[in-house]
């Protein structure tokens, strides 16, 4: 039996930024216990725009954004077991850490984080592998 | 209510207590997460795995302590660097992708993962760091 291989997106339809800026990724592939989800910026859940702002806001907005997809996935943030934290200056690296801290209280994931120039002025791009169930 | 079927996902503690980067530098993040046969670890750089002190010089020096500290998670969680099934090496300047590779092969020298290098600006000023999955 072939592992299954599905598309996740999210239940609030804004949040389908693949689909609604037309890009070339799926929001998330679940495949067998684990889910996928693409790199997620800071966006806006009641309009669908973008929603940039200080590293503080942005990472907040992200990790919101986060939680939704892999509740949509049947997964969450406590499942997450790593994350990829991709940030526009190493130097906002303790402003990112402050925030994300609150999303995972205890036996947060393994993670990297690194500096890398993102798209449209975003300060800080998050992808995640996640256990489902 | 609590699914039998839920797949474990399983903390591994830091091997040595210079690796505990949550409790030295504040690092939101576990050594490494095994969940169900694959062990995901956190990005590893040069750190004294004992006393936990920054280790930044060389390229070439940095990559054996960052290889080193990355077996040392591996093993800990029942893994090894045989058993690697991804790695994304990162490094500081594309320039230095042939020092990085005269280094790497001397640990992974069989059947080596897949692996993507990403040239990046890391933390603390480090000029490598290793993020990979392996099999338990």
């Amino acid at each position: 039996m072939p592992v299954s291989r599905e598309i996740v997106v999210p239940q609030n339809d804004r949040l389908n930024v693949s689909r609604n800026f037309n890009l070339p990724h799926s929001p998330g592939i679940r495949a067998g216990d684990f889910v996928f989800l693409s790199g997620m910026l800071s966006t806006d859940p009641a309009t669908g725009e973008r929603s940039p702002g200080t590293m503080a806001h942005e990472t907040r907005q992200t990790l919101t954004n986060m939680q939704h997809m892999l509740e949509s996935a049947g997964s969450s943030l406590e499942r997450v077991v790593k994350i990829n934290v991709l940030l526009y200056d190493m130097l906002e690296f303790d402003n990112m850490n402050a925030v994300y801290r609150q999303f995972f209280p205890r036996d947060p994931p393994a993670r990297t984080a690194c500096g890398v120039q993102l798209s449209a002025g975003m300060k800080i791009e998050i992808e995640c592998i996640a256990l489902v169930g | 209510m609590m699914n039998a079927e839920r797949p474990p996902r399983i903390v591994v503690p830091p091997p040595r207590r210079g690796l505990d980067m949550a409790a030295g530098y504040g690092w939101v993040q576990s050594p490494a997460i095994r969940a169900g046969d694959f062990l995901f670890v956190s990005g590893l750089v040069a750190i004294d795995p004992d006393s936990g002190e920054r280790l930044n010089g060389t390229l070439t020096s940095e990559a054996h302590r960052a290889f080193q500290n990355l077996r040392l998670v591996l093993e800990c969680a029942g893994s090894s660097l045989a058993r690697l099934v991804q790695i994304r090496a990162m490094i500081y300047d594309r320039i230095e992708y042939d020092a990085l590779n005269r280094v790497y092969r001397q640990y992974v020298p069989e059947g080596p993962p897949a692996r993507t290098v990403w040239s990046v600006r890391i933390i603390d000023a480090f000029k490598v760091q290793l993020d990979a999955i392996a099999l338990v």
